[in-house]
């Protein structure tokens, strides 16, 4: 099974993302508060917007009722930077609007300080 | 990217402004209101913006920090060299437009001439591909129109841009800007500034807001036409920029069935109110709502013609459409005419090679 090291773990502080390379295939490497690190296709399942380019944070969530926010899940949601849809990274990068669609992952797993992403 | 195999006329792209790059065609006394007095344009609108970069793309938001649309070489790269535009037509960012400012009508007027003389230089003299918009403070109908008289004859400007807001522009106060924009072979171009869309008031939310745009769209078409501009003007042609386009129909049969009945209050009217549409006014697509083939084929039958839909990403916004992502499959001929020919066809001062 094909197999990379797409980034050092030292490269992302918790609640941040970037973009690398997966043989041709352009992944997005998040990392989550907690320390644990993602990959996913870089591209968004809408229109095909670079999602490094967006926004990792938190999300006002399903619990809000009418006129009143519940905000947290802080560093877990990726939104992409047109037109501001939500993917759920602990949740195998599903939409949050919309949670039939999800972003395209890969496994990945830590080896010393190697960040190794694997289909 | 790939380039596109199809040559595409983006009728929608908003070049930015700012303050500082505008200066230098501002005349005195209002060159001394910004630098010195800090003079800057009111915002209407209430909202906290609720997209990742405020109401851009994220990524078209310049390396150093510079605000999207600003750049023509960054532009040139992220959009009209990336997806290979065959041409692309401004139509700004003066936030809010000219026409939409509140009182000192000269400060709006100087505004616009500014903005006209910078977009000429930076953009339309410096990119082949690039179309432009006559910029007009329209409160002030007769500066206005001298505005027109200025600038309206340059090669490159191929429409007089209107904001979609709180003024009907189909009243007869406005017919002297129709007028002159048709003696220069220029449409009109309406793009939504900022409209009331709750009974002349904001709704609470932005997704209320932005949901119902179309509504403000549907409103100007209604008063042009029954306002008689399209028989007073028969060369001059209405863009309707980013409303979307699944409310044609029902816009185009509630006008048939309301001038039938009701003839007899606007008898000016030689054509019915979907001829008059089927001849003078266009729509840019975006933003698309995400229709299956199936639906966006029976949209465009509904509407009685494929040719009054017209390309458009609206680039550098947050709701940008992608020209391989945003609309569906459709066959060659109809997305040659959806991308392209619509356009030319429309805009007398575009090439239409
Ligand atoms: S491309 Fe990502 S939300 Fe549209």
């Amino acid at each position: 099974m094909k197999e990379q090291v797409v980034c050092k773990t030292t490269d992302l502080e918790p609640g941040q993302m970037k973009a690398s390379l997966f043989g041709k295939q352009n992944v997005l490497i998040c990392r989550t508060l907690d320390g644990e690190f993602y990959a996913f296709l870089n591209q968004c399942t809408h229109q095909g917007a670079p999602l490094d380019k967006g926004m990792i944070c938190g999300a006002t969530t399903d619990k809000s009722k009418p006129g009143e926010y519940d905000y947290c899940r802080k560093g877990e949601i990726v939104r992409c930077p047109w037109h501001g849809r939500e993917f759920d990274i602990k949740d195998e990068g599903r939409m949050l609007a919309n949670p039939n669609k999800k972003l395209p992952s890969y496994k990945v797993r830590i080896e010393n300080d190697d960040v190794i992403i694997y289909k | 990217m790939a380039k596109n195999k199809i040559a595409i006329v983006d009728t929608d792209i908003h070049e930015r402004v700012q303050y500082k790059d505008i200066l230098k065609y501002l005349d005195e006394p209002f060159k001394h209101y910004i630098t010195n007095c800090h003079w800057i344009q009111e915002k209407h609108m209430p909202y906290t913006q609720p997209a990742v970069a405020g109401v851009d793309r994220a990524d078209a938001v310049l390396p150093d920090g510079r605000p999207a649309g600003s750049d023509l070489t960054f532009m040139q790269k992220q959009l009209l060299d990336d997806i290979g535009h065959e041409y692309g037509i401004l139509t700004s960012a003066l936030d809010p437009s000219p026409s939409s400012m509140h009182g000192w009508y000269e400060m709006a007027t100087a505004l616009a001439s500014a903005y006209n003389d910078w977009q000429i230089e930076e953009w339309l003299e410096k990119d082949d591909r690039l179309y432009g918009s006559v910029h007009i403070a329209a409160q002030d109908r007769d500066a206005a129109v001298k505005e027109i008289e200025r600038v309206g004859s340059h090669p490159k400007m191929v429409q007089v841009l209107l904001p979609i807001d709180d003024i009907m522009w189909g009243d007869p106060f406005y017919h002297p800007i129709f007028e002159a924009a048709e003696k220069h072979n220029l449409m009109i171009g309406m793009h939504h500034n900022e409209p009331p869309v709750y009974y002349g008031k904001w709704p609470r939310y932005f997704i209320e807001w932005h949901t119902l745009i179309p509504t403000a769209h549907m409103k100007q078409i209604t008063n042009m036409i029954f306002n008689g501009v399209f028989d007073k003007f028969p060369n001059l042609g209405l863009m309707m920029i980013e409303g979307g386009f699944t409310w044609v129909p029902h816009i185009m049969w509630k006008m048939d069935q309301q001038y039938r009945d009701l003839r007899h209050e606007v008898p000016w009217l030689k054509r019915k109110p979907s001829d008059i549409f089927k001849e003078q006014i266009r729509v840019t697509t975006q933003p698309a709502e995400e229709l299956t083939k199936q639906e966006f084929t029976s949209l465009i039958e509904q509407m009685g013609t494929d040719e009054i839909l017209c390309f458009s990403t609206d680039y550098p916004h947050w709701d940008y459409d992608s020209p391989t992502r945003a609309l569906p499959n459709m066959d060659p001929d109809l997305k040659k005419k959806i991308f392209a020919e619509n356009a030319k066809a429309f805009y007398p001062k575009l090439p239409n090679s």
